[in-house]
């Protein structure tokens, strides 16, 4: 704990500094977004990468925590209780551990596929219970509540954005905090070992049944944090929080960061949601580009981003990290040009009659010409990572090999 | 009362004999590759985008030849250039990787097909009812989806238990091992298989497209019932799979059609409540409201009292 | 009294009987082989005591307790470890961390979540100590996955004893392994089941002969013989056993 100070410190005044940098609208919005999604994030690592855990549901817990949360807030402006809107993510948090506590008690028996297929009978069977009881749910169109209602927190009303923001901030440093620090824990490190070996496991003294657990509980208690800061920054939720699709974004991100790493779904949570606000703005085909760039990490980064990053640590180790740095520029140089083109393709196909500006030209689906650059733009690229590959690969070898000098240190 | 009864019944052999077409084929790929896989009612919703687009160009009858063809020839490439890779990095990636499979092939059939509802139609061969009883119709098409269905399983139980193919595929189902130490090429038996499968998700798509709408998300609606029909079943299973894919299908056509509920419930106990009461919802529920909900809840049943599913007997 | 006692145990398979009326008791300090030919029951008879297995009849007592149809963890936490043929360790965890974890029950931790393993000074001690045990003080940082075969081999065995249980049941520790490595096995084996209770299925008759103080042998899923090491060697039904009937009239054919 004491050599990792730094790097928490360091992580605290990021989120201090960060809306200082980013001052826009848009800034402030992305950052409270993502303090809600790494903390959900961060929860469904618990669950897959640590404990082994594949679930399809996790967002029953993330939008249960949410719809209470939004009640509360109302309960808040009824003043039927009244208390600091600081303290929802705290509401959040308990109907997440509650509703954990209780489906984990029978769905944590086992792992693998029962689990998963578990998962997702009790995701369905809550997204289908919401339109039933609409007096709680809302229905289709959902719950909204007030934040600026409660008490001020010493004179903040939370009317700004950026108040909300240091508000999840807050959280988003606690929660991970804990979430780190669970994984340092006696029940945490069980959790990786029954991950690993569930048999074993057990004739080491531990029940898989009741390690699970304690890791779901935990799961189920953050992303309902993450529900309650919801609640706050939208004010507003519905049934899409707790259904399928917001549960496949949660292990999207988890995965495209890397599972096996802690700081993974944060690089997941960062990313997907920057590729969220700021492509949805630009281009109807965001989605598109998301699942092709999913499927490509899943086949080619089976470790994530970060695993990415730490593939290097051995290069690092032997002081050969610079060697990497011209193979990858001559590779990613036509990597690009072909994704450019690919995108330029796309989104041409769909421009009907408009003009679609493309790095200085512009194109339109009218013109064969149009088409003809796109086409052999990619053509180019594809080729030009095609013949760089083997010096990329050549490049990489060599940057994993020992150096003879440092040969005796590297065991 | 009784032509209720007859015409659920009917209405819930289509459903479930349909849900079985896609059962099947996952069956058939989960037993000899232990991958769920998670996008297989896509291949379905590609099957009935493609019959559409084909039917334009060749009528009915060449989308139900062509469509399942293609979506076959899809499923196997994507087998070959994904699957096969992702198996190395263990179960849950080839879980996730067909989790966004799924993802994709939905957004790819808005990008070619757009997200409008397609009007694909059944061929006015079958625009006639096949017979009438108690003054209601039942058309030629349903029965036309129950015949192919039967036709399906027929030639599928003909393959499996007779041929040279067949004895392999089963004995891959039950030894992948062994089978591979006789020399056989898994993986081409399991390209064959997973194209094969898909191509069976493709049929019943081509057929089920007209009837039960052929829009974006037909894979969504219909993806999560069939996975709860193959674990309901046994996972690996296909007499479990057929007998669940009936049961879920008959279940949930007979909730619809059952017009009883809480209100009724109360009634017997002699009991009733203010529409003021906070829990109104609760006390108003009927069948049909919750049929959706059935499927999942019968998974969960079986899930925690028989993790093996109905005639399945194995866990992973 | 015994320490283990197994009382006429039966285990059936569907209708394949694997142990049949198996009754044996370990007395405490005690070292015993079990031997037997290839599919006798040895491992079955390991998969019932650790619990791995439930019996089908019979009863088998620990420490006065009855054990049998307790859940693995249950047994283990009674003082009971075991190692398995096939090397069964965690393999994405660090040397360090799979000592650590074969520790955390029986020094109390429990399902803990809120001690810091980083603080705990005698488990980590302990854990350390284990690793300098079984040789593999320097590897304690690395991936266990990435050991060399009869590393892993060491590991299994540091897991089993690492819990500091009174009874240690060994399943085929040295098998796989080259003379060499199967000589310094044989030597830690020695060193950390000391004043402890040992139960082990072993196939190399030298290592059973020079370690243990009685030895079982099992045949078709049946004791035939429990005796001291001298007594087995001469014993007819053992040699039967091992080296097959050698009937008076095999020559008339």
């Amino acid at each position: 704990m004491k050599k990792q100070l730094p790097v928490w410190l360091g992580f605290a005044l990021a989120l201090v500094f960060l809306p200082s940098i980013f001052d826009s609208v848009l800034g402030i919005s992305i950052l409270n977004q993502m303090t809600i999604w790494i903390i959900f994030a961060l929860s469904y690592n618990m669950l897959l990468g640590q404990g082994g855990m594949l679930s399809f549901g996790h967002a029953v817990y993330f939008g249960l925590g949410g719809f209470m949360s939004v009640h509360a807030l109302n309960l808040i402006a009824d003043e039927v209780f009244v208390f600091s809107i600081t303290l929802i993510p705290l509401v959040g948090g308990a109907v997440g551990l509650v509703a954990a506590i209780f489906i984990g008690s029978f769905s944590t028996r086992k792992s693998g596929t029962v689990f998963a297929m578990i998962s997702l009978g009790i995701g369905e069977l809550i997204v289908a219970s919401s339109l039933i009881f609409a007096d709680f749910f809302g229905g289709e169109a959902g719950v909204t509540g007030d934040r600026t209602y409660g008490p001020p927190f010493f004179g903040i009303e939370f009317l700004q954005d950026a108040e909300v923001y240091y508000l999840g901030a807050f959280w988003l440093f606690v929660a991970t905090l804990f979430m780190y620090l669970f994984t340092q824990t006696p029940a945490g490190r069980m959790a990786n070992a029954v991950r690993d070996n569930p048999e074993r496991a057990e004739f080491i003294g531990y029940s898989t049944r009741r390690v699970r657990f304690i890791s779901f509980c935990a799961a189920g208690l953050f992303a309902g944090i993450a529900g309650g800061l919801f609640a706050i920054n939208y004010e507003f939720i519905t049934e899409e929080n707790l259904n399928a699709l917001t549960s496949g974004r949660v292990l999207l991100m988890a995965y495209i960061g890397g599972l096996g790493f802690f700081i993974g779904p944060i690089v997941g949570a960062v990313i997907l949601t920057l590729m969220n606000s700021l492509l949805s703005n630009y281009s109807e085909m965001w989605m598109l580009y998301l699942g092709i760039m999913f499927l490509l990490t899943v086949i080619f980064l089976p470790r994530g981003f970060a695993g990415f990053i730490m593939m290097h640590q051995i290069a690092w180790q032997n002081r050969r990290l610079g060697t990497l740095i011209l193979p990858y520029f001559v590779t990613a140089v036509p990597a690009l040009v072909f994704l450019a083109a690919f995108v330029g393709l796309v989104e041409l196909s769909h421009k009907g009659d408009d003009i679609l500006p493309f790095f200085g030209l512009s194109l339109g689906a009218e013109s064969m010409l149009s088409w003809g650059i796109l086409l052999a733009l990619a053509g180019i690229g594809a080729l030009g990572v095609k013949l760089s590959r083997p010096r990329l690969a050549a490049a990489w070898a060599l940057a994993n090999t020992p150096t003879a000098d440092d040969r005796g240190d590297v065991r | 009362m009784f032509e209720v009864f007859v015409f659920a019944t009917l209405n819930g052999l289509v459903t479930g004999l349909l849900l079985f077409m896609l059962a099947s084929g996952l069956t058939l790929i989960f037993s000899m590759m232990g991958v769920l896989n998670f996008a297989h009612a896509s291949f379905y919703m590609l099957g009935a985008y493609f019959a559409y687009t084909l039917s334009a160009y060749l009528g009915f009858w060449g989308g139900l030849l062509f469509a399942p063809l293609i979506v076959g020839c899809i499923g196997a490439a994507v087998e070959r250039y994904g699957l096969r890779r992702v198996h190395q990095s263990g179960h849950v990636a080839e879980l996730v990787f067909t989790f966004g499979l799924a993802f994709l092939i939905e957004e790819a059939v808005q990008f070619f097909w757009g997200r409008d509802t397609k009007n694909y139609q059944s061929p006015e061969l079958f625009d006639f009812a096949l017979f009438t009883l108690f003054g209601q119709e039942f058309s030629a098409y349903r029965g036309f989806m129950i015949a192919i269905a039967c036709l399906i399983f027929g030639a599928l139980y003909f393959v499996l238990t007779r041929s040279r193919v067949g004895i392999i595929i089963q004995a891959s189902i039950s030894h992948p091992q062994t089978v591979a130490n006789l020399g056989h090429n898994v993986p081409l038996i399991f390209m064959c298989v997973f194209g094969v499968g898909t191509a069976l998700a493709g049929v019943a798509g081509v057929i089920a497209g007209p009837v039960l709408t052929t829009f974006p998300g037909m894979a969504t609606v219909l993806g999560s019932i069939v996975f709860v029909v193959v674990v309901i079943g046994g996972l690996g299973s296909l007499p479990g799979a057929l007998i669940a894919s009936l049961l879920v299908g008959l279940l949930q056509s007979y909730a619809i059609a059952a017009d009883v509920g809480m209100p009724e419930l109360l009634h017997l106990l002699g009991l009733s409540f203010d529409s003021s009461h906070p829990l109104n919802d609760l006390w108003t529920l009927n069948l049909p409201q919750i049929a959706p909900v059935l499927p999942y809840l019968l998974l969960v049943l079986v899930l925690i009292f028989k993790p093996t599913g109905l005639m399945g007997n194995r866990e992973q | 009294m015994s320490l283990l006692t197994l009382d006429s145990v039966c285990k059936s398979f569907g209708s394949t009987r694997i142990i049949n009326d198996v009754s044996l008791d370990i007395e405490a300090g005690e070292k015993h082989a079990i031997i037997g030919p290839n599919g006798a029951g040895k491992s079955t008879l390991f998969h019932l005591i650790s619990g791995r297995y439930n019996v089908s009849s019979g009863a088998i007592g620990f420490k006065g307790e009855v054990i049998h149809n307790l859940p693995p963890y249950e047994i283990a936490r009674r003082g009971l470890a075991r190692s398995f043929q096939v090397t069964n360790i965690f393999p994405r965890m660090s040397v360090f961390e799979n000592i650590r974890c074969a520790l955390l029950w029986s020094e109390g931790y429990r399902y803990s979540f809120w001690q810091l393993l980083g603080r705990q000074r005698t488990l980590n001690e302990k854990a350390l100590d284990v690793l300098e045990q079984i040789g593999l003080s320097d590897k304690a940082q690395l991936p266990s996955g990435e050991l060399a075969y009869a590393q892993q081999r060491a590991l299994e065995l540091g897991i089993a004893v690492a819990s500091g249980a009174e009874l240690i049941m060994l399943d085929e520790p040295v098998a796989g392994m080259s003379n060499s490595e199967a000589e310094n096995a044989v030597a830690l084996i020695r060193r950390i089941t000391e004043g402890k209770t040992l139960i082990m299925v072993e196939h190399d008759m030298n290592i059973v002969f020079d370690i243990a103080d009685r030895i079982s042998v099992l045949v078709y899923g049946e004791i035939i013989a429990t005796d001291t090491p001298q007594n087995i060697r001469s014993n007819a039904r053992v040699q039967e056993a091992y080296l097959g009937e050698v009937p008076s009239d095999a020559k008339g054919d």
